[in-house]
């Protein structure tokens, strides 16, 4: 499939500020720029220069049925690791259709308990002593492993009589 | 106690001679900087008995001084060394492990002063290490069979210092695992049920086997299948509460073995 530039009409950007244009003169931190297509159509990318933006969102009107929403596609997608620094100000970005802003959980992290659930511990031992003691081992072997990591077992010189200058051959 | 005099010229002011003399003597004498040494120790091991630990200090330094102590005595005095702090005192251990080890290489014979640390040498100061941790001889034999080498090969310093840190570690995992027995017993007179002895054992072996990945992920992952929430789920699905007969008894001794086996099975063999 390949992909085709659509022509776009792209208004200036416009301040999302709370009170009256004219009177109200701080600066807004959050500006909206339309971008308006010829004909409805399947956006698979949007790619662009970026000029000190630190957060985008995207949204886009969908018609369907005669029914018209707007639905949010990206929300705070991060263009600039720190707002008030140069990284990023002027990248090139490209969004595609099937972004997945969300990071992969971990499958651990489900199968931690829910604290809502209470557990029968009567004639059980204390579990809080017996996770320190545990923790405790399992901390001392990986300083153990940890060390082993660090060094390189080195080949071990038989005392002496193994020298390149000096064949012994006792 | 014969006094050293000094040779030079006599001053004319007799109170600013003595005071100089005072001075110089200790600067001389090099008796300011083995103080200094010597308090510097005893703050790194924060002795219960100072005064004992000073006058071991200065014997040790004195017999050092002396060359040519028997081997027995520098193992005991390189001994003495490594037990001046705790492995957690992570730069005061690494220096007093490089003490003992130079004290180790420079008492050997001039002839076999190569590579390191004799090898008969080194397995006798980790068994020594072992018993001073309170370690029996059966419970460190299956450590040491991984960790010690031939009697004639020589061991270099970053190997010394890993076998020295094994042994340390260990002696803590084994008191650690002693204590773990005792709360899992719940009673000091009564043994452990076997069910629960094996929940228990069974996550941190779990624990002990995540894979491998960034280390924060790995230790986020690892302390999440230790806490206590998980524990106490391992245990109450090991030994339900409804269950009301106790079951099989696992001992101190079998505990502990199979607690150290998933220590020992994680150091790398010696080869």
């Amino acid at each position: 499939m390949s992909v085709e530039p659509v022509s776009c009409t792209i208004k200036s950007p416009v301040a999302l500020q709370i009170g009256d244009t004219v009177s109200d003169l701080s600066r807004p931190g959050v500006y909206i720029t339309d971008i308006t297509l010829a004909e409805p159509v399947n956006i698979q990318e949007i790619s662009f220069k970026n000029y000190y933006t630190a957060y985008l969102t995207v949204r886009v009107q969908q018609r369907e049925d005669g029914s018209v929403k707007w639905v949010t596609c990206l929300r705070n997608h991060c263009l600039m690791a720190n707002p008030h620094a140069e990284a990023g100000s002027h990248d090139y970005f490209s969004i595609y259709r099937q972004q997945d802003t969300e990071w992969d959980v971990p499958a651990w992290l489900s199968t931690l308990t829910p604290v809502e659930t209470s557990l029968d511990l009567k004639g059980l031992p204390d579990p809080e002593t017996v996770s320190s003691s545990i923790q405790q081992m399992w901390a001392l072997t990986e300083i153990m492993q940890a060390s082993q990591n660090a060094a390189s077992i080195g080949r071990f010189d038989v005392d002496g009589s193994y020298d390149v200058k000096l064949l012994s051959y006792m | 106690m014969a006094e050293k005099r000094r040779s030079g010229p006599v001053m004319s002011d007799p109170k600013a001679a003595k005071c100089e003399t005072d001075h110089e003597f200790l600067s001389q004498s090099g008796v300011s900087a083995l103080l200094r040494g010597a308090l510097l120790k005893l703050v790194e091991s924060r002795s219960e008995d100072p005064i004992g630990f000073l006058a071991e200090h200065f014997g040790h330094l004195s017999s050092e001084v002396d060359d040519g102590g028997s081997e027995n005595l520098t193992v005991s005095r390189s001994l003495w060394h490594l037990s001046l702090s705790h492995h957690s005192q992570r730069s005061a251990f690494n220096n007093n492990v490089r003490v003992a080890y130079e004290l180790l290489t420079q008492s050997a014979p001039r002839r076999r002063r190569t590579g390191g640390v004799r090898g008969v040498v080194y397995t006798e100061v980790l068994r020594c290490l072992c018993s001073e941790g309170g370690l029996s001889g059966a419970s460190a034999a299956p450590l040491l069979q991984c960790i010690q080498c031939h009697d004639y090969e020589a061991v270099p310093f970053e190997l010394f210092r890993q076998g020295v840190l094994t042994c340390s570690v260990f002696a803590d995992y084994i008191r650690k695992s002693q204590c773990l027995y005792a709360a899992v017993a719940r009673a000091p007179d009564r043994p452990a049920e076997r069910a629960l002895c094996q929940a228990v054992l069974a996550t941190l072996q779990e624990a002990l086997e995540t894979a491998d990945g960034p280390d924060v992920a790995r230790y986020l992952e690892a302390s999440a299948k230790i806490s206590p929430a998980k524990l106490a789920q391992a245990m109450a699905e090991a030994r339900p509460p409804s269950q009301q007969q106790e079951g099989p008894t696992m001992d101190a001794q079998e505990f502990e073995d199979a607690a150290a086996a998933l220590f020992i099975a994680r150091v790398r063999k010696v080869t």
